[in-house]
């Protein structure tokens, strides 16, 4: 998992484990202003557009699924 | 003629049951036609000649998808094999080109419900305007026929176009499962609204109707039955005497009806999704749920998260998150972040994109300043229950108040209800002034002589109304729970042996019968979510 990512989720919502939680969406951990947040802070640090179509519970339950869609999107830019 | 009021009538009835009999005869490539020609039947037989408005967006929708998907796969041909910044340069010019296509696509069939549904709102008010500023000119105000459902259906038809240019589903080419995905009658009239991804290769694949669907959709059927003639229905006299003239009434009355007009469109909305979704699951097609005990609910938002699901997902992901994602919006996060930190800096771009979702949302329940005060009403207290949420959660440490426990989420949930009451009194109350007046009035002039002067019963409605309401209140309130729970009744019902389920369905059906409010002395009341 990379730590950039770890460090912008835990800055977002100190509570939550962010290692192991694959519920982000599900139980409400992360608001839609959270994501607002997330989306503006994960494209500034990586330098990719996420676009709203990524915008999906699948994508953003957990970290891991987090950086599976950076990762993809890192490439095909 | 042959024509159908609602879908509680003996003609959607009859309807229903010939559909049935030719689905479960047919086989399966013609029963995708039996549903198409039953919907197109259930329109006409309700809009008649306006029929003509749901084959253009059919058509329309058809066609500007394959446009998309050719601009797409032109795009792709070209880009292969390409430099990456000679990639980016043409997927933009592609991107441009798609984005004015969606712009005509949008004025096309938004622009179209606006015309038909707006335009004599909108000319009212630039004449009254022309009035307050002295002036003698007046524009004339239309009066259009509207077809049944285009507020849902054109949400699904532009939901599909914007799936198919976010590349989130390919473009249909096939006419037929496009245009009954546009028109399946259950939910035609009322939603939910569905997605393409959703639906729209079920009802095309038409499935055999098995036993355990139809059980468990009739038993949903008639469960929405009893919300809609046992409650709903029976309510209509009380609603209908207070909203009408609500200058005879006191405080008490006042409030008696804020609370009943919202029992009653829960009743009503909630029990026609019952209908239709029980209907849809005996063909063995899951429609989306558009309720989810929406009064358990601890704050306004959650609320929205359990009432009119399917409309509250379509403004998030096709107003909220496009508006707060826009390259502007996304600018002012960051700056905003930076200088007042992660909680109150994404709350400006989000604020703005929630004004936007919730003035459609006021607007799109039906052209009055009322249903836009509704929708500003749900914006301020979404929007400050968001800015005091940190204050509140210092406060509560402080005191040592623990935020889960049960006694204080039943406060949440307590308060959550009185504001959703005094919402959808002034989504009921078409004067925007009389609402006013109205809430005013359970503050200044509360009193319970109303009890003991006999007035509650004036209204065509006797002590035995009032008690079956409640009752059934209570019986909606313990099935909820169980819901709350994870108990699924519907699926325990079907599993118990035969004379247990046929005793059940029969104190049900028996119920509605003996209970239901039809005949000499009520009103029915007309399915209110039709009428958006």
């Amino acid at each position: 998992m990379d730590e950039r990512l770890l460090e912008i989720l835990e800055d977002i919502n100190p509570e939550v484990d962010f290692e192991s939680c694959t519920t982000l969406i599900d139980d409400h951990l992360l608001d839609s202003l959270s994501i607002i947040s997330l989306v503006a802070e994960i494209e500034e640090e990586f330098d990719i557009t996420i676009p709203t179509v990524e915008i999906i519970p699948e994508n953003f339950n957990s970290a891991e699924k987090l950086w599976e869609m950076i990762t993809r999107l890192s490439e095909e830019d | 003629m042959f024509s159908i009021a609602t879908y509680f009538s003996v003609e959607a009835l009859l309807l229903l049951l010939v559909t049935v009999a030719l689905y479960v005869c047919l086989p399966q490539k013609a029963r995708r036609y039996v549903l198409l020609i039953s919907s197109y039947v259930f329109f006409f037989s309700i809009s008649g000649k306006l029929l003509v408005f749901l084959l253009f967006s059919t058509l329309s929708v058809h066609h500007i998808g394959l446009w998309l998907s050719d601009v797409q796969n032109e795009c792709s041909i070209r880009t292969k094999g390409l430099e990456r910044e000679e990639r980016k340069a043409l997927n933009a010019e592609y991107n441009k080109k798609q984005r004015k296509i969606m712009a005509f696509a949008c004025i096309l069939h938004i622009g179209l419900l606006l015309l038909l549904k707006y335009t004599p709102f909108f000319s009212q008010n630039i004449n009254a305007l022309f009035g307050l500023l002295g002036l003698q000119l007046r524009i004339p105000v239309p009066k259009f026929l509207i077809p049944i459902g285009i507020s849902f259906y054109t949400l699904q038809a532009v939901a599909y176009l914007f799936d198919v240019y976010r590349k989130k589903i390919p473009a249909d080419r096939n006419l037929l499962r496009l245009a009954l995905f546009m028109s399946f009658f259950p939910q035609i009239m009322e939603g939910p609204i569905c997605r393409y991804s959703d639906t729209a290769e079920a009802l095309y694949e038409a499935p055999k109707m098995h036993y355990g669907n139809f059980v468990l959709g009739s038993q949903r059927m008639l469960f929405g039955l009893m919300k809609k003639l046992v409650i709903a229905d029976r309510l209509n006299l009380l609603i209908q005497n207070v909203y009408g003239e609500p200058n005879k009434y006191d405080g008490f009355v006042i409030a008696l009806g804020a609370v009943g007009y919202t029992f009653q469109l829960y009743a009503d909305f909630s029990g026609t999704m019952d209908l239709v979704i029980g209907t849809a699951q005996m063909f063995g097609i899951k429609l989306p749920e558009n309720f989810k005990r929406p009064f358990f609910s601890a704050t306004i938002s959650e609320f929205w998260k359990r009432w009119h699901i399917t409309l509250g997902t379509w403004f998030k992901d096709y107003i909220f998150f496009p508006v707060s994602m826009s390259k502007p919006m996304k600018k002012l996060t960051t700056k905003a972040r930076k200088k007042l930190g992660n909680r109150y800096g994404p709350l400006i771009a989000g604020s703005v994109s929630l004004f936007c979702v919730w003035f459609c949302n006021g607007l799109w329940h039906g052209a009055g300043w009322n249903y836009i005060f509704f929708g500003m009403y749900h914006f301020v207290l979404i929007l400050s229950g968001n800015i005091i949420e940190p204050v509140v959660i210092k406060i509560t440490q402080k005191l040592k108040i623990n935020r889960s426990a049960f006694p204080y989420r039943c406060v949440q949930i307590v308060r959550t209800f009185i504001l959703v009451c005094f919402g959808e009194m002034f989504f009921r109350q078409e004067s925007l002034k009389q609402g006013f007046k109205m809430f005013g009035k359970i503050f200044t002039d509360f009193t319970f002589k109303t009890l003991k002067d006999g007035l509650l019963f004036e209204f065509g409605m006797d002590r035995q109304d009032y008690l079956i309401i409640i009752v059934s209140a209570v019986l909606l309130f313990i099935i909820g729970i169980l819901q709350e729970k994870g108990i699924e009744i519907r699926a325990s019902i079907a599993k118990r042996n035969i004379a247990v389920q046929f005793a059940v369905y029969y104190a049900l059906i028996l119920f509605i019968v003996v209970f239901g409010a039809y005949g000499a002395g009520y009103v029915p009341l007309d399915p209110i979510y039709a009428g958006f």
